[in-house]
């Protein structure tokens, strides 16, 4: 028995507006948004990165904490690969990102920095490890 | 205001706006009582006589947030159908806040005394469809000519409180928004008529019930997962707000905010 991590999927407040603001933030393009702007999906390739709308969760059966930006941050973070974590940084705060912590070098040769999402989420913006 | 017995709830009419949690029907069948759930929801109903055609004797019924079960009798052929607001917008729809009506319901001339604009559901229709189509439109325009409005603050503490399932605590919730205790307590009591303590007992015990009847857990886990002490808590609070025990569970309408 294997499993394969298929989503990640995070439960928001307004599914539309996060999808907004990941294509701006991140220009991480939308797949869809479900009619019932309850679900989308964003097209990040073999692993989905998907929103629903807490009322999802609730539908569910499910009793999850919600993400609010006041709050502190979940106990979990998304990392994105960007060639030039330094310009992505820059243009994620730019549209509306919450600072957390500018890109700087990691002694293993990554490029890390932190932003925390229009949710209150962490997004940990990253270069590619190095080969 | 959930009826249980041949409750039908109608699917999901495309523009019926945010106000809409849905639209119900009901025909009794036989003489007895329906057990009503608190579930921190207000409905308006009309009530008629199902054998009528056309319908002539109709009562408007505005039903208040509940904190605990009541029983409403009923009579073969009596027929409801009901319309269940979301949290939040008892306000935008009838003019005045839920609080005025905790732990009780307006009937017939009293509903029309509180909300004149409501004697427009209270003329002869030809069959219970109409009566919905005048119900749903009634809304329609209630909610479009009002200026009262939820506001953006409310719908997000109101939708943390439901997905945590009731079990955030107050000050949780005040912290995660930025706000203070005291402007929960007020946006929830105005939103719901009931303060948010009550509010997340009442969602407390929907959940239980979801838990114990779709998802099929034991008294034992669906306590510990709902957020109770233990078994015997879950059972006080289902005694108390439903009148009866997780071993005997009757057929009730459960709510959510994505109905």
């Amino acid at each position: 028995m294997a499993a394969r991590l298929g989503y990640t999927i995070l439960y928001v407040a307004d599914v539309e507006a996060t999808v907004s603001f990941y294509e701006a933030a991140f220009g991480l393009p939308r797949k869809f948004i479900h009619e019932s702007n309850l679900y989308a999906e964003m097209d990040t390739g073999q692993t989905t990165l998907s929103f629903a709308g807490e009322a999802m969760a609730e539908m569910n059966g499910l009793a999850i904490r919600a993400n609010r930006k006041n709050d502190v941050a979940a106990g979990f973070e998304l990392a994105l690969i960007f060639h030039d974590p330094q310009e992505a940084y820059l243009n994620a705060v730019a549209a509306g990102a919450t600072p957390v912590k500018p890109p700087e070098n990691k002694p293993w040769g990554q490029i890390v920095g932190y932003v925390r999402d229009l949710n209150g989420c962490l997004v940990e913006i990253a270069s590619a490890m190095p080969d | 205001m959930t009826l249980s017995a041949r409750y039908t709830e109608l699917s999901r009419l495309a523009d019926l706006g945010e106000e809409v949690e849905a639209v119900w029907t009901s025909v009794s069948d036989r003489a007895g009582s329906y057990r009503v759930l608190p579930d921190g929801r207000c409905d308006i109903i009309l009530r008629f006589d199902a054998k009528q055609r056309p319908i002539v004797e109709m009562a408007v019924v505005v039903t208040g947030p509940t904190t605990r079960f009541y029983d409403v009798p009923i009579e073969p052929g009596m027929g409801f159908v009901g319309i269940r607001l979301r949290p939040g917008c008892f306000e935008t729809v009838l003019g005045f806040e839920p609080a005025e009506l905790t732990n009780a319901n307006l009937i017939g001339p009293d509903a029309l005394a509180a909300c004149p604009d409501l004697k427009s559901l209270c003329l002869p229709a030809r069959d219970q469809n109409e009566l919905v189509e005048r119900l749903t439109g009634f809304l329609r325009r209630r909610a479009a000519d009002s200026r009262l409005k939820p506001a953006p603050l409310s719908r997000g503490v109101i939708s943390a409180i439901h997905a945590s399932g009731g079990r955030l605590r107050i000050s949780d919730v005040a912290d995660m928004h930025a706000i203070s205790e005291r402007t929960v307590q007020r946006v929830v009591f105005k939103a719901t008529g009931l303060a948010p303590k009550t509010f997340a007992a009442i969602l407390r015990f929907h959940r239980a019930l979801r838990l114990l009847r779709d998802h099929r857990l034991s008294p034992a886990s669906a306590a510990l997962e709902a957020g109770f002490s233990d078994q015997a808590h879950m059972s006080r609070v289902f005694r108390r707000m439903g009148g009866f025990s997780p071993a005997r569970l009757p057929d009730v309408t459960l709510v959510s905010l994505g109905d």
